[in-house]
């Protein structure tokens, strides 16, 4: 692993070679769990009907692409919203939208899932920030992931 | 061993009497089960061992049935021990534990409650009244039923482990039931007898749910259920609302009687 050190830990380069627990090459084509249009946070509507009574995803923009398994372990059957914390802007809108989606849309749970980096956890900041606003109150689940796509924690907050 | 952990652990017991006190070395006292029909499976995923003793346990159990065999001991990882470290609720769930806590700190006061009879008679039996209407209306018509209608529903309430449960349930109902008529009658004896027996039968109870059966139960709920559960919890907690007047009971006990002994 590539690593000069130094500055921010969101924005540190590190390169982190080829990765292969098998050493083989995948098989076969997987399917996208994905079952709406749009994802980007500012662009969602909390009215959407993909979002009434759901499973509600919140997942910072990078997840996806440091967790392999994404779609088939944690996409699949939830609603889907995508933000970053350390870069969006009107992120107060964000914290409205989700306060609808509780109070409103009233989402079933919410799962915030986050990169290790310390930017990143705003966004459960947000989210928690928005249920101390609701008039309802939901389960809500915390996911860390690791820069190379291992689960760091899962829990209940 | 596949078809073994498949069969009901009483059956298993009589076929190989040595498992019997292999599960009691590990305090899984199976011997002494009425019924017996849970399987050896569920017996060592339902009881929650540390990752150590379940690979001891299972290394003994497969000894056990196969001493021919040359059987090899789970190795436990770093990572097994990190995720049974401490215990960590649903949502959900951990309202239940909450209002066990509120339960047992109202059994904690019981002893000296009774011994209050002799010093304030008159308060001590409004706290035992007031003490069986915290039990049927919070213990039970809010805790329990909220097992038995909603927690209970989304596993197989023919598993034995779940029918205890219930038995525990009717058996607190009818102490509950005998307070009522001691407080009627002013008879100590009764009240006594029926208040003890409640807070061994609860203390034991609670110490089952809260270290076996809700970590077990909440593994095998998904994110989804533990959502609706959560919901529906909240549609109890609004149509009873009798949480905040419990709490307060508590309270003003666990005061006066501290008031009284310092």
């Amino acid at each position: 692993m590539f690593n000069p050190g130094g500055g921010c830990p969101g924005a540190r380069m590190q390169v982190f070679g080829q990765q292969s627990e098998t050493g083989q090459e995948e098989q076969g084509k997987r399917v996208s769990q994905l079952r709406q249009w749009p994802v980007q946070f500012h662009l969602v509507s909390p009215q959407a009907p993909y979002f009434q009574g759901a499973d509600l995803l919140l997942s910072a923009d990078c997840v996806a692409y440091a967790l392999a398994d994404f779609h088939k372990d944690y996409l699949k059957g939830r609603g889907l919203a995508i933000a970053c914390p350390k870069l969006d802007h009107n992120q107060e809108l964000y914290v409205e939208k989700l306060v609808q989606l509780v109070d409103d849309a009233k989402i079933n749970t919410l799962t915030v899932m986050i990169m290790q980096v310390p930017c990143c956890s705003g966004l459960l900041a947000l989210a928690k920030k928005a249920l101390s606003q609701a008039q309802r109150q939901v389960p809500v689940k915390a996911i860390v992931v690791s820069l190379q796509g291992e689960i760091l924690s899962e829990e209940w907050v | 061993m596949e078809k073994y952990l498949n069969q009901g652990i009483k059956p298993l017991i009589e076929q190989f009497p040595v498992l019997g006190d292999i599960l009691n070395k590990y305090d899984i006292g199976c011997t002494d089960c009425t019924g017996g029909s849970c399987l050896l499976k569920d017996v060592v995923a339902i009881h929650n061992v540390s990752p150590q003793i379940e690979a001891d346990l299972m290394y003994e159990i497969e000894k056990a049935i196969y001493p021919e065999r040359d059987v090899v001991k789970r190795v436990v990882t770093e990572q097994d021990l990190q995720e049974k470290k401490e215990l960590k609720y649903s949502p959900p769930v951990k309202q239940l534990v909450d209002e066990h806590s509120l339960i047992l700190r109202w059994l904690d006061l019981v002893e000296d409650v009774l011994a209050y009879i002799q010093v304030d008679s008159e308060q001590a039996w409004q706290w035992i009244a007031a003490g069986a209407d915290f039990s049927r209306n919070y213990a039970d018509k809010l805790h329990h039923s909220k097992e038995e209608d909603i927690l209970f529903t989304y596993v197989d309430q023919s598993l034995e482990i779940i029918q205890v449960m219930y038995e525990d349930h009717d058996h607190g109902r009818s102490h509950i039931k005998q307070v009522y008529k001691a407080v009627e009658n002013q008879d100590v004896e009764l009240a006594e007898k029926h208040l003890l027996a409640y807070r061994a039968l609860l203390r034991e109870h609670i110490k089952k749910e809260n270290e076996i059966l809700f970590p077990w139960m909440d593994r095998n709920l998904t994110d989804t259920q533990v959502g609706q559960l959560f919901a529906q919890f909240a549609a109890v907690n609004a149509e009873l609302q009798v949480d905040e007047k419990y709490r307060q009971f508590v309270l003003e006990v666990e005061d006066k009687l501290k008031k009284q002994v310092s």
